[in-house]
This record gives structure tokens, C-alpha cells and sequence, in this order.
């Protein structure tokens, strides 16, 4: 059987077959937990800001047009999500949520804590990236989404896009390495 | 090509978003421009550094949440629908008179309204329709086939016909000239009879009233005869009385006709 594409599942939930949206979810929520936990380093507000992206696209489904790939439009919604938690946190996360790790690995203790450290420290490094640019480098580096595509959500010119995501790697380099200075390893 | 052209495609060069050529000529280039191998070693390290984010599975209460935020969206959309035609009723409640005076006008008028609908809007006429075709139908059919048996060689296959021309209502021309024609000449004296029975129904069609009065000076059969003679007294058919009075002039009638004839004549001439 020949799976239905996201935009025509998209079109039969804003026709009112809200329940499809199940298949969305299934598809595509592991993917935008990711771009939350990069974004903001934790667990749970991860989760929290993956079910406020559904709430949303149920909320707005009218608004769906079905133009372009689902996902753009779905990653419109998710920085959108984004941008109105750190406005409601006056741009900080919490802090003791923040770098939490989820499971760690018991069995090689001085590996995990290896593997723990460089991780604390290349998403605290990247926390301190302004959050378009942090958004644009994790779409281009962990979310699959081409240049055209990132364009296309930012609302700008590819060329733009190829500029910053260059600029954004190289000054997370410098970031990362002024954090490494500051760290004793 | 430039530094800063070779060193904005590092990135794509990185995600293998380049044809080989394309890669190719990055490649040659930082062989060439220390520079930019440098710069290309230092992204490719952090680029390499951000594998360490994994991708991590959400917990399952993220699930959990979604389904039962879709089963509320969903229970609160029908209960929106819900209310939407309830509003719609009572709307049309409130179309309903509170006086017990105008309830009953509005019953009343109602029942009338449902009533000529009723009768406009009735079933049987289609019924008739369709029935008045199928008749139609029937009708051709047995024309056909009672002409055909009429014309058949056994008189019993000519009575068959002529029984069921019986069943006829309105026969077309064809059948009527056969009828015609059988009671003047068939040798059956059975079968003449039965010519004058059916012809008997179609007696209103001017061709068999003409067609029965010639035919009974052509009689032989004093049965026949008496049949036809019977008949025009029944329909009282007025010009038939020179028929009768020149069968009366035949030699060899039989007195038994005569004397029927003679009673017609007087039946039909007051």
C-alpha cells in the first residue's frame, strides 16, 4: 500500500479528519524532540514544547495550505513555539533543568563522564549562539532540511542561509574553544 | 575562485551537499591555500564535535499527551458541532407560536400543505405510467400473435386468435380486416361465429360496422346469420334494415331467419 505523502495528511486534518493527525505525530515527533533538545539542552521542555507544536498545528490546521514540503511548515510552527517560550522566559531557560542528562551509562564510568563533559559543553556552546543562527545550524546539521528548504522557513534568499549557517559554525568553534579554555579538562 | 567563495561552501561540503566536481575543487583548493585548510580543519572539527548531540527518544509520556490532547480536541470539537445544531433548533423553537390559537392555524396549515404536497407529489401517477406502458407493450404483442393465428391453416389455431383479438382493446387496422375477412370467408362455421363474437366488441369502429352489415348478405350459415342478425338488433344499428330486408329476399332462407329477421326489422325501425 502506497503511504500517503505528509501534505495530503495535513489537508485531510484541516478537512476535519483531526485523528490523522496520529500519523504526523508518528512520523515526525522523535524529529522535532531533537531540534528542541539542541535548541535548549533539556529533556523536558523538549517534550513540553513538541506537544505545544501539535496543540498548534490542530489549532491553526485552517491556516494550512498545503504549498511546499509539510515539514517547512511544521518547523514554522515549532520556532514559532520556540521563540514565545523564551519570550515568556524573558529569554533564559531554567537552569537547573537545562544540561540535564537523561540516562547515563553505567558501565564505563570514566567514558560516560568523558562523553558528558564534551556533550554539557558543546550544547552550552551552542546556547550562547544568537537563535537564528542556532536554529539554522541544527535544521542544516541534524534535521535533514536542505538549504532551499531553511530558505524557504526563514523567509529569505539561499544565499543568506549558506552565509549564516558558515558563520555560525565557525563562531561555535570559537565559542567551544573559549568554553574549553575556561574548562578544566 | 575566491577564499571566502570556497570558504562559504564549507559547510555544504561538509553536509555532501556538493557534486563531486564541486567537492573536487574544494579539495584542490585547500591542498593549495593554507589559509583555508585551516579554516576548513577548524570547521570540520566542530561540525565532527556536534555528533556527540545525539538523537535521544522523548519519554513516553510525550505519547501519552499527545493522544489524550487529540481525544479532547477531538470530544470538544464534536461537542461544538453538537451545540451548533442545537442552536439551530432551538432557533426553530422559537419560530413555534406561544398562543394556543395560532399553534393550532399552524397545525392546520401544515396538514394542508401536506396534503396538496401529498397529492401532487403522489406516487401512482408514475405507477400508471409505467403500467400504461408495459399494457402498451402487451398489447402489440398479443395484436401480433392474434393476427398471426388467425392466418394459420387448423380452425382451432384460427379460433386461438380470434379469442384472443377478445382480449384486445383497441385493434388496429390489420387485425380488424382479418376479422372482417375470416367471417365472410373462413369455412369454419365455429370459426365465423367466434368472428362475429370479437367483432361484436369492436362494433363502435365504423370499418366493422360497415364490414358486419355487407357481410350478411354473404352468409350461407343460418347459425351466422342469426348471429349477425342478433347483433345488429343489440347494437340497434339502424342500416342494417336493407341488409335484412334483402336477406329476406333470398329463396332458400331459412324460416327460422326469416322469421328473426323479420322481428329485427320491426325492433329496429321504431
Amino acid at each position: 500500500m502506497e503511504s500517503l505523502s505528509d501534505s495530503d495528511i495535513m489537508e485531510n486534518v484541516r478537512d476535519g479528519q483531526v485523528e490523522k493527525l496520529a500519523i504526523l505525530f508518528e512520523r515526525h515527533h522523535v524529529k522535532i524532540f531533537n531540534f528542541f533538545l539542541r535548541l535548549t539542552g533539556s529533556h523536558d521542555l523538549s517534550e513540553d514544547l513538541v506537544q505545544d507544536v501539535f496543540i498548534r498545528i490542530l489549532k491553526y490546521r485552517s491556516s494550512y495550505e498545503g504549498k511546499g514540503r509539510f515539514t517547512v511548515w511544521m518547523y514554522r510552527v515549532a520556532r514559532n513555539v520556540h521563540v514565545d517560550h523564551l519570550r515568556k522566559n524573558k529569554g533564559t531557560y531554567n537552569l537547573e533543568d537545562q544540561f540535564e542528562e537523561p540516562e547515563s551509562e553505567e558501565d564505563s564510568p570514566m567514558h560516560a563522564l568523558e562523553q558528558k563533559k564534551d556533550k554539557e559543553l558543546i550544547q552550552k556552546a551552542l546556547s550562547q549562539l544568537p537563535v537564528k543562527k542556532r536554529e539554522a545550524l541544527i535544521l542544516s546539521r541534524f534535521q535533514d532540511m536542505k538549504y532551499k528548504e531553511i530558505a524557504e522557513l526563514f523567509g529569505c534568499r539561499e544565499g543568506t542561509i549558506k552565509a549564516s549557517i558558515h558563520r555560525a559554525v565557525k563562531q561555535l568553534g570559537e565559542i567551544y574553544l573559549e568554553l574549553q579554555g575556561g574548562v578544566p579538562s | 575562485m575566491t577564499c571566502s567563495n570556497i570558504q562559504e561552501r564549507f559547510v555544504e561540503y561538509l553536509t555532501g551537499q556538493l557534486s563531486e566536481k564541486e567537492s573536487e575543487e574544494i579539495r584542490a583548493h585547500v591542498a593549495e591555500c593554507s589559509d583555508c585548510r585551516r579554516e576548513l580543519e577548524s570547521l570540520t572539527e566542530i561540525w565532527t564535535k556536534l555528533g556527540v548531540l545525539k538523537e535521544e527518544r522523548p519519554g513516553d509520556r510525550l505519547r501519552t499527551r499527545f493522544y489524550s490532547m487529540l481525544e479532547t480536541y477531538k470530544l470538544a470539537e464534536e461537542e461544538k458541532i453538537r451545540k451548533e445544531r442545537e442552536g439551530l433548533f432551538s432557533r426553530l423553537k422559537n419560530l413555534w407560536p406561544r398562543k394556543p390559537v395560532f399553534q393550532f392555524a399552524l397545525t392546520l396549515g401544515m396538514l394542508v400543505l401536506g396534503l396538496v404536497i401529498g397529492n401532487v407529489w403522489t406516487v401512482i401517477p408514475q405507477q400508471e405510467t409505467v403500467n400504461t406502458a408495459l399494457a402498451d407493450e402487451v398489447q402489440t404483442m398479443r395484436q401480433t400473435l392474434a393476427a398471426s393465428l388467425i392466418d394459420q391453416g387448423s380452425a382451432s389455431e384460427r379460433l386461438q386468435g380470434i379469442n384472443m383479438s377478445y382480449t384486445l382493446v383497441d385493434p388496429d387496422d390489420k387485425l380488424l380486416d382479418k376479422l372482417l375477412s375470416t367471417l365472410n370467408s373462413d369455412p369454419s362455421v365455429n370459426v365465423r361465429l367466434a368472428a362475429v363474437e370479437a367483432l361484436y366488441l369492436f362494433h363502435d369502429h365504423p370499418k366493422v360496422k360497415k364490414g358486419l352489415i355487407d357481410s350478411l348478405s354473404r352468409q350461407s350459415s343460418p347459425m351466422v346469420q342469426a348471429a349477425l342478425i342478433d347483433l345488429m338488433v343489440s347494437i340497434r344499428e339502424r342500416r342494417a334494415v336493407d341488409a335484412l330486408k334483402s336477406l329476406l329476399e333470398q329463396e332458400d332462407l331459412n324460416p327460422e331467419i326469416k322469421d328473426r329477421a323479420e322481428k329485427g326489422i320491426q325492433r329496429l325501425s321504431f
